[in-house]
């Protein structure tokens, strides 16, 4: 086999696989102050590509640009998601380590969340009008690399750096890690822990728009596009352990080399039986993924 | 009239209702609509095992379905088996699944074992969506498996056919008033006790003897082996299955949703909530769909949302507290009340 | 022959030594006290012979065997149970419901179980309060559930981890006469307990340990008196009442 398309496989792989541990990264940071899972999570992602498309569509502007009008959208959708339909459950189970209501309520705004899409905008692919980043490649001597991928490569470090500055530089970012480690304790100093998780809930939503716009150029959108990159989330997360951020992007990169050097080997379909095989071996010999609980932020 | 006479009283009316109901109803539309009410009582009934009991949240319980559904058919088709004799192989093929599973992950917390479960349905689904062959069984991948039908107007006990849905009817309700009536007895059997006092304290209880992993993968198998027994009545009611009808999170979802907005951990939730819910459902999607598609699970979704943020243990408790104090009006008139 | 033996056993947490070269024993129908300052160890101990941590060395014997490392509830089958410092009742269930749980430890009938709880329900003075709802109950009668739930599995040795806790001057007295009914009933009682008055009228033999380490024993008028003892608990505000 060619070495050359399988250093192509390699450099997709680890492109396709950063801008999944980008989806994820939202999903680990509310895990890791909120310590519960939200299982809509892919659906807040496709609820950003909808809100992406539409934000081009109707003004023209490069998607990139459109970055600024998607992400402060999704901050405040996941913002007041967090405050009306997560908080509640918060107060009602203030004694419980792990409030397994929040899961249900997340899976049941998933559903919501998905179906809703499927009534109102119908179950059409719809691809990204204008599109200027269409099929757009970079030739490096044989090897082909999309430059969508390649931007959202660069766009997922930007990502992760700042939201890696922000949590240690920040008055609120350090709030932020000290909900993380101790709820109680963090909210006995004084800080809001409703507050921080709010915020933390809206950065996480916001990441996750962010990510929706690197992926329009080069997804379909459509009602459940959520649903694979939710399930790869809980896989990405859990291999590169909850909470923590290098985690989500190594994971990310894991799944994505995963997903475009399997095919060489077998058929897609099993290349997905091995992420889930995968997944529930991390699942069964360490639980707590490759950088462990430790929050290091 | 006593508190226990009233509720023996109820329930025998309840049971002969429904005995009697084939005799009133002679329409085989609402006959239908009635076996697969039962049907998924009975489903969310064994979920409530794990679900309630176990006190962990399965989210792929479908695969135990799935499992039912396709080891019966594959055993009468290949080679002529009585379903009735795959139904019991079905369900011991779940339940050995069941423990494959639970072992592992029932000492997970719960987020993950959720996951766990969700990952290990979507996998069975995967895979056997891809293969056309396992070994020596046909499993024939995305087209699923046909059973042929008997010629019309004839019916086999042994082939478990029948030409009109009375039969049916009667064995879905005998398997529902059994598994309540063993969901009863459980809880108040050893197993029920440690069951519920590991979900609640799991430290407190292995300190008073109770190996709770091992309670946890008991409820498990035992909840497998039932669920299974689900998936070969469903295959033999509906004459065709595919990965998509019985291996799916979409049916997973709706027996976890149905049981939690009823009440997990009761005996009467998952059934009252099947009561409730099945036929919201069923009504919005036969009448909705055309106009908006997928409302009835958005209905569904909204309402277990709403539960859950008011009512968090179900409906079942609060319903429960009407009764008794419907109970308590009936009980004083009776007996001309010292009030 | 003792009961319980405690064989230089030491636990390490990472780099931190909790107890070190710990040793004790007890004998059947004793009730042996451990006492100590704030933080020496005396939870970590009870966890280890409880099941709760393994050892980082040493041995724990019961009754003849070796228990070092076993799992909880294979321990309380053998006879040994305990309550929890922080006590927890399954609080959404009756107070007999408590009580049976524990029970069940000894028969798998459901109506022996309800006998066995109702007897330890009565000789604790709780079963009038037997449907309470357990979360509903005042601390005093929640201590009481946690030692009436692991009376119920018939132990040979129970383990008291400072039930008197949060009790006032009277509840305290109650627990005392509590413990000698334990006691009378031919059950061994390892306690830890910070009271003085109370461990000290109850325990026919105490240890102290501090960092972990057993810094004296004997019987409480002596270890009273022992100077390192004092040295130990100077500067600690204490109930000796």
């Amino acid at each position: 086999m060619d070495l050359i398309f399988l250093l192509q496989d390699v450099i997709n792989g680890i492109l396709m696989g950063s801008i999944y541990g980008l989806v994820a990264l939202g999903l680990t940071l509310v895990f890791g102050v909120l310590k519960v899972i939200n299982f809509a999570h892919g659906s807040f992602l496709m609820v950003g590509m909808y809100v992406a498309y539409w934000v081009v569509a109707f003004t023209g502007l490069h998607p990139y640009l459109a970055l600024v009008l998607v992400t402060p959208i999704m901050y405040i959708f996941g913002y007041l998601m967090q405050q009306w339909l997560i908080r509640p459950i918060f107060v009602a189970e203030r004694d419980v380590r792990e409030p397994i209501t929040v899961i249900i309520v997340t899976t049941g705004v998933w559903y919501v969340l998905d179906n809703l899409a499927l009534l109102l905008f119908g179950p059409d692919y719809r691809a990204l009008s204008p599109n200027p980043l269409k099929g757009e490649m970079i030739e490096l001597g044989e090897i082909l690399i999309s430059t969508p991928k390649l931007f959202g490569f660069t766009i997922t470090v930007l990502t992760a750096a700042g939201l890696y500055w922000f949590l240690l530089k920040t008055r609120m970012g350090r709030a932020i890690r000290a909900t993380s480690l101790d709820r109680d304790a963090a909210s006995l100093m004084g800080i809001s822990q409703w507050k921080v998780f709010n915020v933390a809930f809206g950065i996480g939503t916001a990441i996750a728009g962010i990510a929706a716009v690197v992926l329009v150029p080069v997804y379909n959108v459509y009602p459940t596009v959520g649903v694979p990159f939710d399930v790869k989330s809980f896989v990405i997360v859990v291999l590169g352990g909850l909470g923590s951020i290098p985690g989500a992007l190594l994971g990310g990169v894991i799944i994505g080399l995963i997903e475009s050097i399997g095919p060489n080997f077998m058929t897609s379909t099993w290349t997905e039986a091995i992420v889930y095989g995968l997944f529930l071996l991390v699942l069964f010999f360490k639980p707590s993924g490759l950088f462990g609980q430790k929050y290091d932020w | 009239m006593t508190p226990q006479s009233f509720k023996k009283t109820g329930l025998a009316l309840l049971v002969l209702t429904a005995l009697a109901l084939p005799l009133i109803l002679r329409s085989p539309t609402y006959l239908h609509i009635l076996i697969m009410l039962y049907l998924y009582a009975y489903m969310t009934t064994t979920w409530n095992l794990v679900g309630g009991f176990a006190g962990v949240l399965p989210l792929g319980h479908s695969v135990f379905v799935g499992i039912g559904a396709y080891t019966s058919t594959v055993l009468w088709l290949q080679w002529g088996i009585s379903p009735w004799i795959g139904m019991l192989v079905g369900g011991c093929l779940a339940g050995f699944v069941g423990y494959l599973i639970g072992k592992p992950t029932l000492k997970m917390r719960g987020a993950y074992f959720a996951l766990a479960t969700m990952a290990f349905v979507e996998g069975v689904r995967v895979i056997v969506e891809n293969v056309d062959k396992l070994g020596p069984f046909k499993l024939n991948g995305p087209r699923g498996l046909n059973i042929p039908p008997l010629p019309a107007g004839e019916s086999s006990f042994l082939a478990f056919q029948f030409s009109t849905k009375e039969p049916y009817y009667y064995i879905i309700l005998f398997m529902l008033m059994g598994v309540a009536y063993l969901t009863w007895r459980l809880s108040r059997s050893k197993l029920g006790y440690s069951l519920s006092a590991g979900g609640e304290e799991p430290e407190a209880a292995e300190a008073l003897g109770v190996n709770v992993a091992k309670c946890k993968v008991t409820a498990m198998v035992l909840s497998a082996f039932l669920t299974a027994l689900a998936g070969t009545f469903l295959a033999q009611m509906t004459l065709f299955i595919y990965p998509k009808s019985v291996l799916t999170l979409d049916l997973s979802f709706e027996l976890a949703f149905i049981a939690l907005i009823g009440g997990r951990g009761s005996l009467a939730g998952p059934i009252i909530g099947a009561l409730m819910l099945r036929p919201v459902t069923e009504f919005s999607r036969i009448y909705l769909s055309a106009t908006l598609p997928g409302m009835h699970l958005i209905l569904l979704g909204v309402i277990l949302i709403v539960v859950m943020l008011y009512q968090p243990r179900g409906l079942s408790e609060p319903l429960t507290r009407l009764m008794s104090r419907l109970q308590d009006r009936i009980c004083s008139t009776k007996t001309g009340g010292a009030q | 022959m003792s009961l319980l033996e405690l064989r230089n056993i030491s636990m390490d947490f990472g780099g931190l030594r909790a107890i070190d070269s710990l040793s004790l024993s007890i004998d059947e129908g004793q009730i042996l006290g451990l006492i100590g300052p704030n933080g020496a160890g005396k939870s970590t101990a009870f966890n280890c012979v409880a099941g709760v941590y393994k050892p980082t060395s040493g041995e724990i014997w019961f009754d003849g065997a070796d228990i070092t490392g076993a799992q909880p509830w294979d321990l309380c089958r053998a006879g040994l149970a305990r309550t929890f410092q922080i006590v927890k009742p399954f609080a959404s269930k009756t107070v007999l419901y408590n009580v049976m749980v524990g029970a069940f430890a000894r028969t798998d009938r459901t109506d022996e179980a309800e006998a066995i709880a109702l007897d330890v329900l009565k000789s604790l003075h709780l079963d009038r309060k037997k449907d309470f709802k357990s979360g509903a109950l005042t601390i005093a009668d929640r201590k009481r559930l946690e030692i009436a739930r692991a009376m119920a599995t018939k132990p040979k040795l129970l383990l008291l981890d400072e039930v008197m806790a949060g009790l006032r001057p009277t509840e305290v007295d109650e627990m005392i006469d509590v413990f000698r009914t334990v006691r009378d009933s031919g059950v061994t009682i390892f306690v830890i307990e910070h009271i003085m008055r109370a461990i000290m009228a109850l325990s026919d033999e105490l240890v102290v340990i501090q960092f972990g380490r057993k810094i004296s024993e004997g019987k409480p008028e002596a270890v009273a008196k022992d100077e390192n003892v004092i040295k130990a608990y100077l500067g600690d505000e204490y109930v000796a009442s």
